[in-house]
């Protein structure tokens, strides 16, 4: 479904629209290793997690990342996303609800282009943070 | 203590070839339905030449070239106690299946911290930029390794 936005139409307080994601599966845990192809026993191995001190398996942090990564691109399309950032806070455990939010925190004309700065976070349902993180996007303008 | 004579050092080039599938296995993975990464229709419609990567794609040629456990290596990380503290993305154009892309792993930044906690942490910063066939900048990536000692 082609989505079209534009600059006019954000303003600085804007929430993203929030996506919900999981319960997170160790299957996809497998999958995004093999996707990915980081194959740190951490994400997959229950026994080798136990030993490192570990509850169990923990999620990728970039599976997490991945599905803010969604949560931006189900709103605005891939193409004016310009800039990406997160910060890993906390580990996802099998089971766990993801819930991705946004605030649109800046809005200004840069070098001729329409810029929005964009707040996101990632927390399970008990509030617990996993990601926070920012994105850039260049948006058209009604002109 | 992290060995700060590592910073500026550059890794070889690693050349990756994007593959449709491997784009496919990604979203699918995250569980990302949306058909603009699996249907050069949908993405051409979108405005695409076909179907884009999604935002996080760089990871799989930094993991599957092996980069990322290179660096480790090299710094004497241990394995079980690094965590992936941060991450991002400067995107300069699309990524498309067929692209060879080419990434030139530096290391910025080493640094040791000590937590509220009072526990040492050894903070790795690496940076990749990622070139096309056609040597045009499309991406630069930023990783930040912590080392829990």
């Amino acid at each position: 479904m082609p989505k079209k936005v534009y600059f006019e139409d954000i303003n600085v307080g804007d929430a993203m629209p929030e996506l919900k994601k999981g319960p997170v599966q160790k299957l996809q845990h497998v999958m995004y290793a093999g996707a990915s192809g980081d194959f740190n026993p951490l994400h997959t191995d229950d026994d080798f997690a136990k030993a490192v001190g570990m509850d169990g398996v923990i999620a990728h942090g970039m599976l997490i990342m991945g599905s803010v990564g969604q949560a931006i691109t189900s709103w605005i399309p891939k193409k004016h996303i310009k800039k990406f950032g997160v910060r890993f806070s906390g580990m996802t455990k099998p089971g766990s609800t993801i819930i991705i939010t946004g605030t649109v925190t800046n809005k200004r004309i840069e070098a001729g282009k329409n810029i929005i700065t964009c707040e996101v976070t990632a927390k399970d349902e008990q509030g617990d943070v996993k990601v926070t993180g920012s994105f850039e996007a260049a948006l058209p303008s009604k002109g | 203590m992290a060995d700060k004579s590592k910073q500026g050092k550059e890794y070889p080039p690693m050349v990756w070839e994007v593959e449709r599938g491997k784009i496919r296995e990604l979203v699918r993975a995250i569980g990302d339905f949306d058909p603009v990464w699996v249907d050069k229709e949908v993405a051409t419609k979108e405005g695409y030449k076909d179907c884009p990567a999604p935002p996080t794609f760089l990871t799989v040629p930094m993991m599957w070239c092996g980069s990322m456990p290179q660096v480790i290596n090299d710094l004497k990380i241990n394995f079980a106690m690094v965590l992936h503290g941060e991450e991002e993305y400067e995107y300069y154009q699309e990524i498309y299946p067929g692209n060879v892309i080419t990434g030139r792993p530096i290391i910025t930044k080493v640094e040791e911290k000590t937590s509220k906690s009072g526990r040492k942490m050894d903070m790795v910063t690496m940076e990749i930029d990622y070139t096309n066939q056609k040597g045009e900048k499309v991406a630069k990536a930023r990783s930040l390794l912590v080392e829990r000692k």
